[in-house]
């Protein structure tokens, strides 16, 4: 079905973009549930007062933390639009047939939506900002 | 088959998005499961997408910072409560679902999985109890 000048490198290994979209869903949603543990251990310090509670947030106050968070926003923005096109499909399966562009689009929509997000987090702590 | 049939795209009724696996043919509880991942999914696109862009967009574009006041007048209106408990329960059950269908797919020994499987549920639950208490037990009266 793929045909050879679409598949991708990654790692060396040659992917279609829809094994590219697959994979991707399984590493962010892995990634979103890792952060999710971490983070109701770091919330759970709200509970010892507003010295142990404020001291915590100190530790995202950095440029690499805001790395990672606006990691785990794309992670959550892509697997937030490919989701939606896996319910799209999965109930109405005529739309199969915009399988190619739909994915793209999810693709290239998450890059586009995270140029101002990636911006906004990150303008603040970069040596110009 | 000649180019032409080729270049048609074919509808696949069986999987038709090629997510991580088809539709259950049977009911029961891993078609409950299938169903539940992509209602609980859609509703996780509004509330995890709109807990970030709160938190992590107009938090910084209005100058505020999240600390300790912040969470204090937030989780003083039952409205953030009831969004955050939603948010935290629906996220932990897709995302510890969505855990359990990985691990299904890579481990292959029955024994190895039932308890790599298990293992997952009971750090889960036990995590799941905490955030919720976290929630329930925060007094926003207290300084």
């Amino acid at each position: 079905m793929e045909r050879s000048h679409e598949l991708i490198n990654l790692f060396g290994y040659r992917m279609s973009w829809a094994q590219l979209a697959w994979f991707g869903h399984r590493a962010s949603g892995l990634g979103v549930l890792l952060f999710l543990f971490l983070h109701i251990v770091e919330t759970s310090t709200i509970l010892f007062g507003p010295e142990v509670y404020d001291f915590t947030q100190t530790f995202y106050a950095n440029l690499p933390a805001k790395i990672g968070e606006v990691l785990l926003m794309a992670a959550l923005v892509y697997h937030s639009l490919n989701g939606l096109r896996v319910i799209v499909m999965d109930f109405w399966p005529s739309t199969t047939i915009y399988y190619r562009p739909l994915t793209y689009g999810v693709i290239a929509a998450t890059t586009i939506a995270m140029v101002p997000l990636g911006l906004i987090i990150l303008t603040p702590y970069l040596p110009w900002g | 088959m000649t180019a032409s049939t080729n270049r048609r795209p074919r509808t696949i009724y069986s999987n038709p998005s090629r997510a991580a696996r088809p539709k259950p043919e049977a009911s029961g509880r891993e078609r409950f499961w299938w169903i539940f991942m992509r209602l609980s999914g859609l509703a996780l696109v509004f509330l995890a997408l709109g807990h970030m862009f709160i938190m992590h967009v107009l938090v910084v574009l209005t100058g505020d910072q999240i600390d300790f006041a912040f969470v204090q007048s937030r989780w003083g209106t039952p409205f953030w409560r009831i969004y955050d408990l939603l948010l935290l329960v629906l996220a932990f059950m897709h995302g510890v679902n969505g855990a359990r269908i990985v691990i299904s797919d890579y481990v292959a020994h029955r024994t190895a999985r039932s308890l790599i499987i298990g293992v997952l549920l009971f750090i889960s639950a036990a995590w799941l109890i905490l955030g919720i208490a976290i929630i329930a037990l925060f007094d926003p009266s207290a300084s």
